[in-house]
This record gives structure tokens, sequence and C-alpha cells, in this order.
């Protein structure tokens, strides 16, 4: 399936060492917000809007969702390579503070390019999925719920396979009910819609 | 009803098991389809109706709505401990550690008495949601989703627990997620009992493997089934007399705003394996609307009482202490974590349930953290605990609190 790149880690990895890299010791010590948010930009775009293969947009995400997935990844219970190390000594204001930035951000559309057909085949899932209920019709997402709207395709299939497969850790264990046994087709043609919202 | 061999549903268990695998494969599976069933534009409510946000701090001292609490006269509430955020099941070790169990946030506690005063440390992370723990011989067992551990003479290692004896393989859990937070607890015959939920909100389980409460050996060996068709149970205890087992059980959602009712079941003695319902047969025998079945509740074990439309029931404890009055003397309580598939907030209490042979009735006991008018929550009451002096502990998981509740006789 051309849509799906088939060694997302590759370039995520990448950038987690050349964040790593310009990190090295530093995070661990005093480092200004600015800073902070500079190494983030690397994979998540500079705007929070994420250009990286697989790697998510932050921008406009809602704060409560990020804390909670920054805590989960500074703890050790979301496992993403390299993000537990990047945050390891930050204290949950600093975590605070980082989700409230990049939840001011404007959410801009991917720069991949949906696919109308899957697309179309999206939308009629939705319905019978739930999904408007936690995420909004508007797919902005709310609380402790994330936004799809304009997110990264190949992220949303990738998160949407893990949730199926029970390997998304540190997850509300909702979303695998949703997506158990739903085909890779059908996950794709969800992550097709509700990005081009 | 008649008892099913444990031994031959164990066996059973493992070859669907075996049969099933995971993932699409369950969905074409010929006879149990795990899809979730759930109608939502049957159940006439209003569809924008989410889950509670559980935040990953804890509320600051100061902010602790403490004195909303209601309680019947003579008790009062106090904050025993705070600052452990997501805070949700509590056992004690032989030397006073209180031990604490979380979800989202993945953490065990251990909070220590230091001259009087409650002293948190975070004793483990990372984990995936170990909701489950229990204690006996000096050791912590630690069950998170699909992961079992054991932490040999923890009390004497609170500052470097080490590597634990890893005891996962032995228990052989399903390795689905949803509902499968633990609740675990040893019984009176030295078993420890563990909970496997229902992977889904409505759907046709593997009865081999899913919705069920089963006991092992503590090494997790020797495993029987205890109650069959128990959708989401995550407290558990025996009744200080009959021994018997008491369950509390979350009823589905997206089947209207009231009800089908949450459940207090009581596994009567010798009907180890008995049927409670799920999928097909809900509360006082209500059958499920989306999956159809004719008779759907012949042959099922009703509750011994029904604990109210959505209203989460988690931890149960006997009351065996003598601080509270006589009439509170084997009386079980109940915490209820409070409502999210309801458009008027119900439960965020403890409720206490007189129970009379196989039946029970339910009362309040700790209110005031619901305003009804504003349809607002102010507490998720999670587990209780009942101290050696006879207090009782109410674990509040949204403010990363404990309770203490005690009593004294008015004009005392």
């Amino acid at each position: 399936m051309s849509y799906v790149n088939k060694s997302w880690w590759q370039p995520l990895a990448l950038g987690l060492a050349a964040a790593a890299l310009c990190a090295g010791a530093a995070i661990a010590q005093p480092v200004p917000q600015a800073e902070r948010i500079k190494l983030c930009g690397v994979c998540h775009g500079k705007d929070g809007n994420s250009r990286m293969p697989n790697t998510p947009s932050l921008a406009g995400q809602p704060e409560f969702y990020l804390t909670n997935q920054l805590f989960l990844f500074r703890e050790g219970v979301r496992n993403v390579p390299g993000m537990s190390e990047l945050l390891k000594g930050l204290k949950d204001d600093d975590l605070v503070a980082l989700a409230g930035y990049f939840a001011g951000l404007e959410p801009k559309a991917s720069d991949e390019t949906i696919d109308p057909a899957l697309a179309k085949r999206g939308a009629a899932l939705i319905g019978p999925m739930r999904c408007v209920s936690c995420h909004l019709p508007s797919f902005a997402g709310q609380e402790q719920m994330p936004r799809l709207a304009k997110q990264r395709i190949d992220y949303l299939i990738h998160s949407l396979k893990q949730f199926r497969d029970n390997s998304r850790s540190g997850a509300d264990t909702l979303m695998s009910n949703v997506v158990i046994g739903v085909s890779d087709d059908d996950l794709a043609a969800l992550a097709h819609y509700v990005s081009s919202q | 009803m008649k008892t099913m061999a444990p031994k031959i549903l164990a066996i059973a268990a493992t070859a669907a098991a075996l049969a099933f695998g995971s993932g699409a494969l369950h969905a074409q599976q010929k006879g149990f389809s795990t899809l979730d069933k759930t109608d939502q534009s049957k159940s006439k409510q209003n569809l924008n109706l989410k889950g509670n946000p559980q935040p990953a701090t804890a509320t600051q001292l100061e902010k602790i709505p403490l004195d909303r609490i209601k309680l019947p006269p003579g008790f009062k509430a106090e904050i025993w401990s705070h600052g452990h955020a997501a805070a949700r099941t509590m056992v004690m070790g032989d030397k006073g550690t209180m031990f604490m169990g979380t979800r989202v946030i993945g953490r065990v506690y251990a909070i220590t008495n230091q001259g009087g005063k409650r002293e948190v440390k975070v004793l483990l992370q990372g984990l995936t949601q170990p909701n489950g723990l229990a204690f006996r011989d000096g050791s912590l067992y630690v069950f998170a989703i699909n992961r079992v551990l054991r932490y040999d003479n923890i009390e004497d290692k609170l500052d470097n627990p080490g590597e634990p004896v890893e005891l996962t393989k032995a228990y052989d859990l399903p390795d689905t997620v949803h509902h499968n937070w633990k609740y675990v607890a040893f019984g009176p015959d030295g078993k420890m009992y563990v909970q496997v939920g229902a992977n889904c909100n409505i759907c046709e389980i593997n009865p081999g493997t899913h919705g069920q409460i089963r006991r092992y050996n503590a090494d997790g060996t020797g495993m029987e089934i205890v109650a069959r068709g128990v959708r989401n149970t995550v407290g558990f205890d025996w009744h200080p007399v009959t021994k018997e087992l008491w369950f509390t059980d979350n009823g589905r959602d997206w089947a209207g705003n009231e009800g089908p009712e949450d459940e207090l079941n009581r596994v009567e003695a010798g009907q180890e394996g008995a049927f409670y319902g799920f999928p097909y047969c809900h509360a006082n025998g209500i059958p499920d609307p989306d999956i159809r079945k004719p008779n759907a509740c012949a042959g099922v074990v009703l509750p011994a009482a029904l604990t109210g439309p959505h209203s989460a029931g988690l931890g149960i404890k006997f009351y065996t202490g003598t601080m509270f009055p006589e009439n509170y003397r084997n009386v079980a309580f109940i915490a209820r974590h409070g409502s999210w598939n309801r458009e008027q907030r119900f439960g965020y209490d403890v409720a206490i349930a007189r129970t009379d042979g196989g039946k029970a009735t339910i009362e309040p006991f700790l209110t005031g953290m619901l305003d009804e008018s504003a349809n607002q929550f102010y507490s998720r009451p999670s587990y209780v605990f009942q101290m050696a002096d006879g207090a009782l502990l109410v674990s509040d998981e949204l403010h990363g609190a404990i309770y203490r509740i005690t009593y004294s006789a008015p004009g005392k």
C-alpha cells in the first residue's frame, strides 16, 4: 500500500538522534522553555505541524491530551524511541507548560496527499464507530482525546494499528475496543478522512 | 444451576486462546465475533457523552474539596494522604506500608507513616495500568495489564525495589487490553483471585477466556474459573461470616441513561463457575438490546442488588472493625466512581450494602461530591480500605488523595 510509509521508524529515529544531539546532557539541566520548544520542533515542526513521516503534529492538540502524553512518555508508560530520554528530569510544571504552548499553535493540514476515494470510505465508517462522541464532529479533540483533523495520515494509521493490536501502552483502552478486528484498509480510510477535516 | 468442572473450563480456555489468535481474525471467526455490537443510535442518549478526563497531576492539598463530604451523624472525614496522582487501589504491607495502584499514570506508590505524617514515594513507574495489587508473606504482587510481577521483601526495599519475579507467563492472561486493568486479591482459601473483563462494551466474548473471575495458586498454577459472564468487575471481597465471594460489576453503556444498572453479585458457596449473564442478560434480567438470544436470562445468576445506572461501583470491603457502630458490622462499603454514559450524572459516592443471604440492600454513606443541579462532580471515589483501628480509607482518583473516615458517638 503506497500510502503507508514502509519504514516509519527510520526518519523518526534520525530526527530523534538529531534532537538528542542538540539536547545532549543539556535537557537534564535547567533549559529555557524556548530551547525545549526548539528541540520538539526538530521532529514535530517549528510551528507544531509535523512534516516528518510518522511523527505527529502537536499544534492545536488539547492541552489536557498533550500533558497526559508527556507524562506517559516521561515515565516510560508510552514507548516511543527517544521520547522518554528527552523528557527525563522535566518537572510536572515543565510538561504542563510545553503542552500549553503547543496547544496554542494553529493546526495546519498535513503535506501528505489525501486519497479522495479512501476519505469517502472513511466518512462512511465514522458514524458506526462513534468517533465523534469523543473527538467531536470537527475532530478537534477535547480534554484527554486528541485532535485528529489535519493530523499526519501515516501517524494516524500507525496509531490505529497500535490500538487494534493492543500495542499502544498507556492509551485509553476504549480505542482498542473501537477498532478491534478492523482491517488495515478501513483504518487507512479512517485516517484519510479525519486528516482531511 | 450446575457447576461446570473448572478443570475442563481451563482446558477449553487454552484451546480457545490457541484457536483465536488476535487482531482481525477475531472478526472472521465463526461463532464468536468480538466486534463491538453497540448500536448507539438505538440508545436515545446524548451522543456526545464521553469518558471523564483523569489528570496526571494531584490536586494541591488546599484545593481538595474535603468540606463537600457528607456523612451520617458521628462520622468525620479528613485527608489521610495526598499528592499521589491518580490514586486507586490500596493494600497494606505487614509493616504498615500502604501500597497504591493506579491506571493511566502507570505508577505504584508506597505511602509510609513518618512520625504521624504520610510520606509518598513513587515505588514503580512505567507500568501499563497497574491497578491490581496484593500483599502476602512480605511480597507485593503487581498486576498491570497482561503483566504479573512479584516483589519479595518489598517493605525492606522501598527505595530500591530491584528486579521482580516475573509471573506473567505462569498466569497466562489474555493479551487484550480493554477492561483488563486488573483487580486481584487473596481469598480466604489462600488463592489469588483475578478478573478478566469483557474486552468490549457489548460483544460476544469468547467465554473460554473473557468475562471471568479466576483463581490461581499464588505462583500462577492451578487456574480455575470462579465466575463467568462477568462484564467488568474491578472489586471484590469475601463476606466475613459466610466466606462467600461478593463482587461489583459495571453494566454496559449505550443502552440508555437508566441502565442496565450496575450489579453487586454473590458467588454462592459450591456454585463456583456460575454464569452471570454477559453479554445476553443484564441487571435484574434485562435481555441485551443489541445481542439477542432466546431465553437470554435462563440459567443466569441474577444480582444480589442493583447499584445504580452507570454508577461504576469499583472497590468493595466488608467492614469488620469495632470503631463504627454495631449496625455497620459485616456491611459492605462500595466506592462508586461515578457515571460517564449518563446525561444526569450518578454515583461519585460511597454506598453501603447490607447483605441478607443472597440479597442486599443499598444505602448512601459518603455523599456530597456530586452537585446534581449543576450536574458536576468533585470526586472519583475508587477503593475502600479498613485500617486496623477500624477507620475507613477511601481513595479519590480525581484528586490523588485518600480520605480517612472515623466515628465517635455523638456526645462523647
